[in-house]
């Protein structure tokens, strides 16, 4: 047997599936191979390893928590389906109509105002008049 | 009462029927869970996870596949992309170790001198020396070696999980214990110097 066929067979020499015949070669083998020998060594630590991890049981609550948390999930689903009007159309609508509502006053309040370097300005003439000098017009429309 | 009849119970509205499944399922979902964490605690909450997330996925169960391939392939992936996570977050991780979270790791070793803690610590060592080799691995070696030692699942129904033929799962086992070998051999010699 070679090194080859020996490592083959690995598994099935550790799982005790090998015919008399094959396990008897490949003993033979590792009696005289180093390399094949601290490889199957190796090889036996981690089937240890592996079936002692193979062997840790859940915990016996799991599938109460998964089922708990499934059905919490559903209620949760089933609440948010009972208010659809609310969550997914009315508030939509009202923030975007109170959106719209506030761009409008804005523009409408910005639209009034008029600053006051643009307000007609008396003329400068008028301030020089003498108002106690002008003639009342009265005087003569009652003549 | 075959899946696919309580699939279609729980599509029509009974929750409850779910609860088969789990029962069914959960065992191989945690043992695949268990191969890629190595730890109790990860793999029950994972596999929580998973239960919850086939649940929330059923509609688009089509039977193209049977239910086994179909969870397994789910809980392959979840695995890799919690693996993916951790790996991402290494000072976490590094904490973790740091404070002891040494959480879910009372195995039931077959020890012959259990009491002797020199031996216990040559078994917290191989342990660890294992999980670092698998871990190590390629992640389309690690779940061929992960469904094929921790589920015993034939090559052929590993094929089927994996999508792939029967001749590449081969290939990938006896990669992943080449590998696992070379990495195993180097940890004990680095041990020794
Ligand atoms: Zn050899």
């Amino acid at each position: 047997m070679n090194c080859q066929l020996c490592q083959k067979e690995s598994d099935a020499y550790h799982s005790g599936n090998l015919s008399e015949g094959l396990r008897m070669q490949v003993e033979m083998h590792l009696e005289h191979c180093r390399d094949c020998s601290e490889s199957f060594q190796l090889w036996a630590i981690a089937d240890v390893v592996m079936e002692a991890e193979k062997a840790v049981k859940s915990n016996p609550f799991l599938v109460t928590r998964i089922m708990a948390g499934i059905e919490e999930m559903e209620h949760e689903g089933a609440t948010r389906l009972r208010i659809p009007a609310y969550q997914k159309v009315l508030k939509p609508i009202l923030i975007s109509a109170s959106l719209a509502a506030a761009i409008f006053i804005g523009v409408f309040v910005g639209s009034t105002y008029l600053p006051t370097g643009t307000v007609q300005r008396i003329p400068v003439e008028l301030s020089y008049m003498n108002d106690a000098a002008l003639e009342s017009v009265d005087l003569y429309s009652q003549l | 009462m075959t899946d696919q009849e309580i699939i279609g119970q729980i599509l029509q509205g009974d929750l409850n029927r779910y609860k088969l499944l789990v029962e069914r399922y959960q065992s191989i979902v945690f043992r695949t869970c268990m191969g890629f964490l190595h730890n109790k605690e990860d793999a029950d909450d994972l596999t929580q996870d998973i239960f919850i997330q086939t649940y929330q996925t059923l509609s688009a169960y089509k039977g193209e596949a049977s239910f086994s391939t179909w969870i397994y392939r789910i809980t392959v992936n979840a695995s890799l992309n919690k693996l993916r996570k951790s790996s991402k977050n290494p000072f976490l991780q590094r904490l973790e170790n740091v404070f002891g979270s040494e959480k879910g790791k009372e195995y039931n070793f077959p020890v012959s001198d259990a009491e002797n803690p020199e031996t216990l610590i040559i078994q917290a060592e191989r342990n660890e020396w294992v999980e670092k080799a698998l871990n190590s691995l390629p992640e389309k070696q690690r779940t061929a070696i992960v469904l094929s030692k921790y589920d015993d699942l034939s090559q052929r129904e590993i094929a089927v999980i994996m999508e792939t033929t029967e001749g590449a799962v081969e290939a990938l086992i006896q990669r992943a214990k080449a590998n696992l070998r070379e990495k195993l051999s180097a940890l004990s010699k680095k041990k020794k110097n």
